[in-house]
């Protein structure tokens, strides 16, 4: 072991090291010097460390999603559950511009352009906005047909069987629907599309059906395919069934698979969008001071999180939109 | 510094582990407090692995007991004269006592895999004699009648009461319809849980007649101490027989209740 | 907190000088400016120090709580049924006596309490952050609010923890491995009702405590350690409480994220970890396609490391110790250093061996248990080479001392014991018997709690300017030693009979209906051992304003912390701490003291003497 080739004061310190306590004489205390391990900034070592343990958290997050996609018998395809790429590439599209504004902003910092580094830092800002605001539209999308991430109310069957059928006959049973019937049973057929005046009668013979309690034994199977059609592997034309032609209707659809597809896509999206929502909180911060030179290190973090945060939704995209 | 005596005295606490220790192992067995009674192939296997293992770590235990004693026995500073000796290590040392032990561990984990393997994983090519549903606080068994399917209506239902025939392989089919349950047989060395959504094998080959416990071994609620089973090992004949009985008594209080929930 | 105290009278320690962290008369503040002051100083304080002695009196208190539920736990387990004396009361249930629902809920809740609230918050908590600093040469840690923060985010847990005792249901009581569909279905046992969510909580709030905790440390260690202390003459206290930072920060995001997971299956529906049509207490649960068996992974995969987060601060201050009273180098300082480096990186992959027989696949049994008797290598070395650190010593018998060689002997009990269990084919049978309940125990409360007291007895002095009394320490030390044998080397044998743990009345199996006399004996045993910690308690208080002052180096020992005024003032040093050379430097030849301390400057000849080797 090498003696350090520091000469720093050694004030009289050494007088201390020999176990005894002679306790007065050193007023005020030193500033103490250090020997740094790693040529980093704290701030930017504890950040490292910070994200590797998010690294770990959303490690979790993933592979329970790959155990329990690959050990389940089915999974929906993306349009089963209305999920649609080109939606999801513009966000990751966003999101990467977002990446780059942000190094903008810094570049911009670390050359003492504060107002330009402002202008780049509130671009970061409004892209990741409106990440959000896309999920959030793609989120009520996935609600209105019913496809949420609780399961009391949600409207996900694995398979057309008997609870299916009752969970149908109840939801048309509800006095709001009964009332949203008539008015669409009453109405006129030149004022709808000539696509829901043939919904409305298919709606009219399932309704038939399911409340009749002398109706012949009914194919459920046939019922889920009206509600929300699901198109085979190939085709990607989507069908459109009762809940698309009339989406305050929200019957109860059957999406093998769906429930699990649910539970794990809100947990990664949503964690997700939680930690987008940090990064936005920073920004806001960050966009009420002065973003000189004397911001760069703090800039330089939010940047780092911020990447990560991209990072982590560039393997969620391919993970959940494309395979 | 100190006394030589509380030198002694610590020393001499220390000793008393690996003695104690031994002595526990050893009066233990006398009053009937070890391993109950074995009966099945497996078990065999699986008890002269404990003992390989005991012997072992008995070994390591007094060894480094007895050198911990040894230590503080003959390095108090309360001896005449201490002089500590200035040693920051020995590398020879290091790599005898990584070697040594990793041989002996490695030699041990490739010693057992067979036991592992007959026990887990080489699952006798035979029909299931039974399927074992464990439930919030029983065990529902299904036997599968005549024809030998399980799934089938002449199918046999009990709670509780298992019978097997000696001396044969005997497959059963785990399953459990709530939360997590252990089929644990003490006499038989056996060991598994119940995961619902799961169908898990287990095998196993008495040797012995007699009654024995079942156990559920894996926490399953406030009824888990009481999750209390028999396994009765018959001859083939009395096997043969109870069958028969049962099925007579199934027959006479058709429908039977416990099908619809266990039958699925 | 206003009993942190330092030796005001007969003082070495000028009470104007370093004397406003820790330091301070007993008077009740009195204006608002005074309460403000003394907020900052000793409730919301940045200091490490204080903030490591908070840690200490909240772990202590839980300590006490916890063993008191498991002396709750063994009367039931003694005498099953009969009337529970005290608490019985407490608890207002029929005669006295214990249903069986409380006595899951009471192992449970003994087992969260000391693993959650004792053991993983006293080691890094208490003493990571009284001693890092220190030890290396800083004023504090690199982010003393983060610090405090991590403190506070205990208190949410404190209260979820407490708080479930009274909530309908009761505490969670799916054992501490929570394991579903137990634990999820709120119609499974009492105690999965609000009692599990707020189990849930309270670990959650654990594990930010413990992330914040983490990265500071790992950060202060790299950056701020004093003008020569390369990483490789840090002692050993430092390198485990950093390479335990590592397993924090690596491991517990995944138990976060799995709990998560398991709120979220009981609060909003999903069914992570429900399988398919599965039907609870007659009900069938809502969502399902998930595996009960998936949380076993993500939960084993953090409290594997876990245990290991559980021991390794411990074996790094028994290290020291033992040096100290020794007073001779530590055997193989690098090989130490690497084997602790070692369990953890072997820590991460061994977990699937409490699962052999979870219905998990077979084969992959295999590949955890080779890789769970590799662990026994690393274990291997620092075993032997604590044993060569006491040969050719000059041994002092302290209480530390005592507790710190306990804590080897103990540890080598704990271990080998799980060589039986790494065992995959033994496992079978022993897996959930009380042979693995008298493994933990020995690992964690012979070997971690030991070497927790070996701590507690060897830093008094530098937390509070005085010394415990080394007699009563000896007597607590003696009665632990000898009740805690008596209570779970029993264990064993109990375990080879197959007595099944969690059991609120194993007795009218016929396989264990004769061994109650043997738990009579182990509670008894147990109600000893909680008893003589009263010595413990009366000496730690007593000795805290009446115990003898103690100097800066009351133990003639190495290492940085014993340069600063005992106790430390703010900013710990009163001078800029240089090291010249590593801890151990104990007994040097031809050297007068018998100490060289790491702020010694190098004298030639003794600069010499030590790199001869
Ligand atoms: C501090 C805590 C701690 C520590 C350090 C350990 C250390 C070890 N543990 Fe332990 N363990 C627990 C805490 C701990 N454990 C807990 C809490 C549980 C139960 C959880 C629950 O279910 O509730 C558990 C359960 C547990 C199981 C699961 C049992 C079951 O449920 O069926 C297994 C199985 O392999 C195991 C193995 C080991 C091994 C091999 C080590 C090794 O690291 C030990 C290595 C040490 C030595 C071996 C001794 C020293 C070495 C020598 C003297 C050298 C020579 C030795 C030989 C040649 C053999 N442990
Ligand atoms: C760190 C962990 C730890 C510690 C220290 C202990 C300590 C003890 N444990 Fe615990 N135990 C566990 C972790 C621990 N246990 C775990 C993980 C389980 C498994 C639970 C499950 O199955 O889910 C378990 C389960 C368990 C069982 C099995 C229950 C069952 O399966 O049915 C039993 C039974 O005997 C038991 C007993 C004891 C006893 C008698 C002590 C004694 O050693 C307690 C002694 C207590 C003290 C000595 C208190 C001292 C107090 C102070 C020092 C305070 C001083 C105060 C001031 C200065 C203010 N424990
Ligand atoms: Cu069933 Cu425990
Ligand atoms: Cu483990």
């Amino acid at each position: 072991m090498s003696a350090p080739a520091l000469s720093l004061p050694h004030g009289d310190g050494h007088d201390h090291a020999h176990g005894h306590d002679d306790g007065h004489g050193h007023h005020g205390h030193v500033t103490l010097q250090y020997q740094p391990g790693l040529p980093l900034s704290r701030g930017k070592l504890i950040m490292w460390l910070f994200l590797s343990t998010e690294i770990m958290f959303f490690a979790a997050l993933l592979g329970s999603y790959v155990v329990l996609r690959f050990g389940s018998p089915v999974w929906p395809l993306p349009h089963h559950v209305h999920l649609s790429e080109p939606i999801g590439a513009f966000n990751t599209f966003v999101l990467i511009c977002s990446s780059v504004t942000i190094v903008l902003a810094l570049e911009a910092a670390r050359a003492d352009k504060a107002p330009q580094a402002k202008l780049w830092m509130l671009l970061t800002l409004l892209l990741g906005t409106l990440f959000l605001g896309v999920k959030a539209y793609e989120y009520s999308a996935k609600f209105s047909h019913g496809i949420y991430p609780w399961s009391p109310r949600s409207r996900v069957f694995e398979k057309p069987d008997l609870y299916y059928g009752s969970a149908v006959r109840a939801r048309l049973g509800e006095p709001a629907i009964i009332d949203k019937l008539k008015e669409l049973d009453d109405t006129p057929a030149d004022k709808l599309t000539s696509e829901q005046v043939a919904a409305r009668g298919r709606l009219q013979q399932i309704r038939k059906m399911v409340t009749n309690p002398d109706q012949q034994p009914f194919d459920l199977a046939v019922i889920a395919d009206q509600v929300m059609p699901l198109p085979s592997a190939g085709s990607h034309g989507h069908s459109s069934g009762l809940n698309d032609a009339f989406p305050w209707l929200r019957l109860p659809a059957v999406i093998p698979g769906g429930n699990m597809w649910a539970s794990t896509y809100f947990l990664l999206t949503g964690f997700h969008a939680i930690h987008v929502g940090v990064g936005l909180l920073v920004f806001a911060i960050l966009l009420g001071y002065r973003l000189d030179h004397a911001r760069a290190g703090m800039i330089e973090n939010a940047g780092l999180y911020w990447h990560f945060v991209d990072l982590v939704w560039i393997f969620l995209f391919p993970l959940l939109y494309l395979f | 510094m100190g006394n030589r005596l509380a030198g002694i005295f610590w020393s001499l606490l220390f000793l008393a582990v690996p003695v104690l220790g031994v002595a526990t192992f050893v009066v233990g067995p006398l009053y009937d407090i070890w391993l109950p009674k074995d009966v099945s192939v497996h078990g065999r296997s699986i008890d002269s692995l404990f003992y390989f293992i005991l012997v072992l770590t008995g070994v390591v235990f007094v060894v480094t007991e007895v050198l911990l004693f040894w230590f503080l026995w003959k390095y108090d500073a309360a001896r005449p004269n201490p002089v500590a000796a200035f040693i920051h290590g020995s590398h020879t040392l290091e790599v005898v006592w990584t070697i040594i032990p990793a041989a002996t561990l490695l030699f041990l984990s490739i010693y057992q895999m067979n036991t592992w393997a007959d026990v887990k994983m080489r699952r006798p090519r035979i029909p299931p004699t039974v399927e074992v549903v464990a439930r919030q606080f029983e065990w529902r068994l299904r036997y599968p009648g005549r024809d030998g399917e399980l799934g089938t209506p002449d199918d046999l239902f009990l709670v509780n009461d298992l019978h097997v025939p000696v001396d044969e392989e005997v497959l059963v089919q785990l399953k459990s319809m709530d939360v997590l349950h252990s089929f644990f047989l003490p006499n038989l060395r056996i060991k598994q849980d119940a995961v619902p959504g799961m169908k898990t094998p287990v095998w196993f080959k008495a040797t012995e007649v007699g009654q024995y416990d079942i156990v559920c071994a894996e926490l399953c609620g406030w009824g888990h101490y009481k999750m209390k089973g028999r396994i009765t090992v018959d001859t083939r004949e009395d096997y043969e027989r109870w069958l028969e009985e049962i099925e007579a008594r199934q027959e006479a209080t058709q429908p039977e209740p416990v099908a619809e929930v266990a039958g699925q | 907190m206003s009993t942190v105290h330092s030796p005001s009278t007969g003082t070495t320690v000028s009470p104007t000088d370093h004397g406003h962290a820790v330091a301070v008369g007993g008077r009740a503040p009195r204006s608002s400016r005074q309460v403000a002051e003394f907020l900052s100083t000793y409730v919301f304080s940045k200091d490490h120090k204080v903030i490591g002695l908070q840690f200490l009196f909240s772990t202590l208190l839980w300590f006490l709580i916890g063993g008191l539920l498991a002396l709750a736990v063994r009367w039931q387990i003694a005498w099953p049924w009969s009337q529970v004396p005290v608490l019985g009361k407490l608890f207002a249930q029929e005669g006295g006596q214990m249903a069986p629902e409380f006595y899951t809920m009471l192992f449970t809740m003994h087992a969260t309490v000391m693993i959650f609230l004792v053991i993983i918050p006293i080691l890094a908590g208490a003493f990571g952050n009284f001693l890092i600093p220190l030890m290396i040469g800083a004023d504090d840690m690199a982010f003393p609010t983060l610090n405090m923060l991590s403190y506070w985010f205990m208190w949410p847990a404190f209260l979820c923890f407490g708080a479930s005792f009274f909530v309908e249901g009761g505490a969670a009581s799916g054992g501490w491995t929570s394991y579903p569909p137990l634990s999820t279905n709120v119609a499974a046992s009492p105690g999965s009702g609000m009692g599990q969510t707020l189990w849930l909580l309270g670990l959650t709030f654990v594990g930010v405590s413990s992330m914040l905790g983490s990265v500071n440390y790992m950060t202060t260690i790299i950056l701020m350690r004093a003008p020569g202390m390369t990483m490789f003459r840090l002692p050993m206290t430092i390198w485990a409480m950093f390479i335990t930072a590592v397993l924090q920060a690596f491991a517990l995001p995944v138990l976060t994220a799995a709990g998560f997971m398991q709120l979220s299956d009981r609060m909003l529906g999903t069914g992570f970890f429900n399988p398919e049509g599965n039907v609870v207490n007659n009900l069938l649960t809502s969502t399902g396609g998930g595996h009960p068996i998936l949380w076993q992974h993500l939960f084993w995969f953090y409290s594997h490391p876990a245990v290991y987060i559980m021991i390794l601060p411990a074996m790094g201050m028994v290290s020291d110790i033992l040096t100290v009273f020794a007073r001779k180098p530590l055997f193989g300082y690098r090989p130490m250093v690497y084997s602790i480096a070692g369990i953890a990186g072997l820590g991460f992959i061994v977990w699937g061996h409490h699962m052999f027989v979870s219905g998990m696949n077979p084969a992959l049994g295999i590949t955890f248990m080779v890789s769970t008797m590799m662990i026994a290598l690393p274990s291997a070395v620092k075993t032997f080479n604590w044993l060569g650190t006491l040969w050719g010593g000059k041994i002092q018998f302290t209480t530390a001392m005592l507790f710190a060689v306990s804590f080897v002997s103990m540890f080598i009990i704990g271990g080998l014991s799980g060589i039986f269990m790494a065992a995959t084919p033994v496992d079978i049978f022993i897996h959930d018997t009380y042979f693995i309940v008298a493994h933990f125990h020995y690992v964690l409360f012979a070997g971690t709690a030991m070497g927790v007291w070996a701590g507690i007895y060897y830093w008094f002095p530098k937390m509070f300017g005085r010394l415990m009394n080394e007699f009563w320490g000896k007597v607590h030390f003696f009665l632990t030693f000898v009740f805690l044998n008596g209570t779970f080397f029993t264990m064993h044998i109990l375990g080879a009979v197959g007595f099944p743990r969690r059991l609120a009345d194993a007795y009218h199996y016929e396989t264990f209906h004769h061994l109650q006399p043997l738990n009579a004996f182990m509670t008894w045993c147990a109600i000893g051992m909680v008893a003589t910690q009263i010595i413990f308690a009366v000496n730690f208080v007593w000795s805290m304003f009446y115990g003898p002052v103690a100097g800066r180096n009351p133990w003639n020992a190495n290492t940085l912390e014993w340069t600063a005024p005992s106790p430390p003032g703010h900013g710990n040093f009163d001078f800029q701490p240089i090291v010249h050379r590593g801890p151990y430097e104990y007994s040097v030849p031809g050297c007068e003291k018998d100490h060289l301390m790491q702020t010694d400057p190098p004298d030639a000849r003794a600069a010499a003497l030590a790199s001869a080797h």
